[in-house]
């Protein structure tokens, strides 16, 4: 399954939760307390939306949670965000625990009397733009100003996340985590400058689908390679046929086809969890006898990394942390 | 309904040795399509050189020997023992719209997934299969001491009781993310992606159950007379029943907890051949155990190639075959056919 379908999916089932709680609790109730009155005309995935210039309650879902955890936005309610739990530091992943859950990851685990108790004066939507439209927007309209932000393509989380900073008026600690990020990725891109950017590479995701004896082969700019990119790797190769989000970057070809995918790869990246071992789908093409064969597998050239999934800047200087483990042995070579 | 065994019409008695002989030679087609093809091209002359003299480093012979070879002879396994469980219950139940998972199997092989899903213990394929097995066993171990005592009991306790499975599986599955996920793949049954798991202990339950099928088909066709004249005739009616409810349980279970639940090849397979076999529980199970693999076969070479995007499952396809099969079986026959 890809990444993005799986998130589509779930971000699909706490916004329609979202939207039927507004409808059961909340009749009357239009416009939580604002803060001090003031607003702006703000613009997202579904309009241009009047919200307040300094929110002060904001409930976040799907994407924005971890993001403005992140940036330290006045969160008064979350939906639950499992997948990214292992990508949060200590601190906010205490934050994470310690806020009310209006949602869960599906729909039926939503606490239809929190989301109202909490008040919200801004609704941050971090889903994708399509499932947005499955919500009844009105609905939840009537308890405070909705916006829409979520990714389309996965190297989008930056841009959305720091639009959904921005909406929540958290903007001042992203841009320093941001900063952080992206002295780090220079650091490391004069570090590989040599050894990095002559290589032909290929990666290997971790949302093949075993069932249907398939692989996840990802391209620049998908969730396995868009930090890597930012140190100056270059996956070679495109989508056979491209389709939407995720998979204008990503494919699927059967396992019977792995060779002739990876078989040009000077050196070939798989994702795995943040323990190190392989998830199931990348241990289906690392068990097999084509791997074994494939030339840069014989060159001792393969490198796990780590912590694939992050959206943010904070969970993203991780995976470059990881990136540099792994890639170490390049420079000695 | 099963018809009588007694006056069989001379053309099936004579057509059945063509039809077994026309089975095998399908089969063996069957099996060798199911080796050429799929997402990478292997030319035809590589297919019998990946057999008899392999190449490890040759990417083709791999392709066959690895990936082709063990779902070619899942494919054959999966599809015996559904068609041969198929053809046990609509005998024993004299109910042509039984199936294999009638007693709870596929429903209990799919509520321990969910269960141990959501327990974190179904990450893994053998860990699957196992759940898979105990599932279907536990399922249809508690339809039978519920049931045991009628076969119209039985056939309502296993509805009765996938419904409540069903039901619990859902809540489970709305409330787990991962339970989802994984349930959610394993539901549409599939014969891809497992040639790396090791199918020994469900491949050889299932060879030796095959075997018992056989071996018990004779006493079936008295039982399928009804138990009053069963005994009549002899027949330890209770004994009967009991292994044959163990042997569908062991194919069934076997079957599903391999390949997910893949509907209408117990179903259809055992109508197609009813005609033809007349009546004659032997014949019926022994072209069952050969009809089964075709029709699987020919199903997942198609659903291979079906979509230029990739492999759907297969038990899309043996629905999509199996549903205007099984109208053009009534339409042709009659429902007396069934």
């Amino acid at each position: 399954m890809s990444l993005l379908r799986s998130r589509l999916a779930k971000g699909a089932a706490t916004a329609a939760t979202l939207a039927l709680t507004v409808g059961l609790s909340a009749c009357g109730a239009a416009g939580g307390e604002q803060s001090d009155g003031a607003t702006r005309q703000f613009e997202a995935d579904n309009g241009t939306v009047e919200i307040p210039e300094n929110p002060e309650r904001v409930v976040a879902t799907g994407y924005a949670v971890p993001t403005l955890i992140e940036a330290g936005a006045p969160l008064v309610g979350i939906s639950s965000w499992e997948r990214g739990e292992p990508l949060m530091s200590d601190e906010d992943l205490t934050t994470y625990e310690e806020l009310p859950r209006i949602a869960g990851e599906t729909a039926a685990e939503t606490n239809y009397d929190a989301i109202a108790e909490q008040d919200p004066d801004l609704i941050v939507i971090g889903v994708p733009k399509p499932i947005f439209g499955e919500i009844d927007a009105e609905r939840l309209e009537s308890i405070a100003p909705v916006v829409a932000i979520g990714p389309n393509v996965p190297s989008a989380w930056r841009e959305v996340s720091r639009t959904q900073a921005d909406a929540a008026g958290a903007l001042e600690q992203f841009d320093q985590v941001k900063d952080e990020y992206d002295t780090r990725a220079d650091e490391l891109k004069q570090k590989y400058a040599d050894v990095l950017p002559d290589l032909k590479l290929a990666h290997v995701g971790g949302y093949g689908e075993v069932e249907n004896g398939n692989f996840q082969r990802e391209f620049d700019g998908s969730w396995g390679t868009n930090i890597a990119n930012d140190i100056g790797a270059q996956y070679y190769g495109e989508v056979a046929e491209k389709g939407k989000g995720s998979r204008a970057v990503s494919e699927y070809p059967s396992l019977e086809e792995l060779p002739s995918a990876m078989q040009e790869a000077d050196a070939i990246t798989y994702t795995v969890d943040p323990d190190g071992s392989a998830p199931q789908p990348v241990g289906y093409v690392l068990d097999s006898n084509l791997w074994k064969n494939l030339p840069a597998v014989e060159d001792d050239m393969t490198f796990p990394v780590k912590y694939t999934e992050a959206a943010t800047y904070g969970q993203a200087k991780q995976t470059l942390d990881a990136l540099d483990e792994t890639f170490a042995p390049l420079l000695k070579k | 309904m099963t018809s009588a065994p007694s006056a069989n019409p001379p053309t099936a008695s004579t057509a059945r040795p063509v039809v077994l002989a026309v089975g095998v030679i399908a089969l063996v087609a069957a099996g060798a399509v199911s080796l050429a093809v799929g997402a990478r091209a292997v030319p035809v002359g590589e297919l019998w050189q990946a057999l008899a003299d392999f190449d490890p480093r040759d990417g083709d012979h791999l392709v066959v020997r690895d990936i082709r070879l063990p779902r070619m002879v899942l494919g054959i396994a999966v599809g015996a023992a559904l068609a041969v469980g198929g053809a046990l219950i609509q005998t024993l139940s004299r109910n042509p719209l039984a199936e294999p998972g009638i007693l709870g199997v596929t429903h209990g092989a799919g509520f321990a997934l969910t269960v141990g899903a959501a327990l974190g213990l179904a990450g893994s394929a053998i860990s699957q299969l196992g759940l898979g097995v105990v599932g279907s066993v536990l399922a249809t171990a508690l339809v039978y001491a519920v049931g045991r005592h009628s076969t119209l009991r039985l056939l309502l306790a296993g509805v009765a009781f996938s419904a409540v499975l069903m039901g619990v599986s859902l809540g489970i599955r709305l409330t787990s993310p991962d339970a989802l996920d994984q349930y959610r793949f394993w539901s549409v049954g599939s014969l891809a992606g497992r040639e790396q798991t090791d199918l020994t202990v469900p491949l050889v339950a299932i060879g030796l159950a095959l075997a018992g099928a056989l071996v018990i088909a004779r006493s079936l066709n008295a039982v399928a007379l009804g138990d009053t004249v069963a005994h009549t005739l002899g027949a330890d009616v209770a004994r009967v029943r009991t292994v044959t409810l163990l042997l569908i349980t062991v194919l069934a279970g076997a079957a599903t907890a391999v390949a997910g639940p893949i509907l209408f090849v117990g179903l259809i397979v055992p109508h197609l051949l009813r005609r033809l076999t007349a009546g004659s529980v032997p014949w019926l199970v022994g072209l069952s155990a050969l009809v089964g693999p075709i029709l699987m076969l020919v199903a997942d070479t198609i659903a291979r190639v079906l979509l230029h995007t990739g492999e759907v499952p297969v038990a899309i396809v043996t629905a999509f075959l199996g549903g205007p099969m099984l109208i053009w079986v009534v339409r042709r026959y009659g429902a007396g056919s069934l």
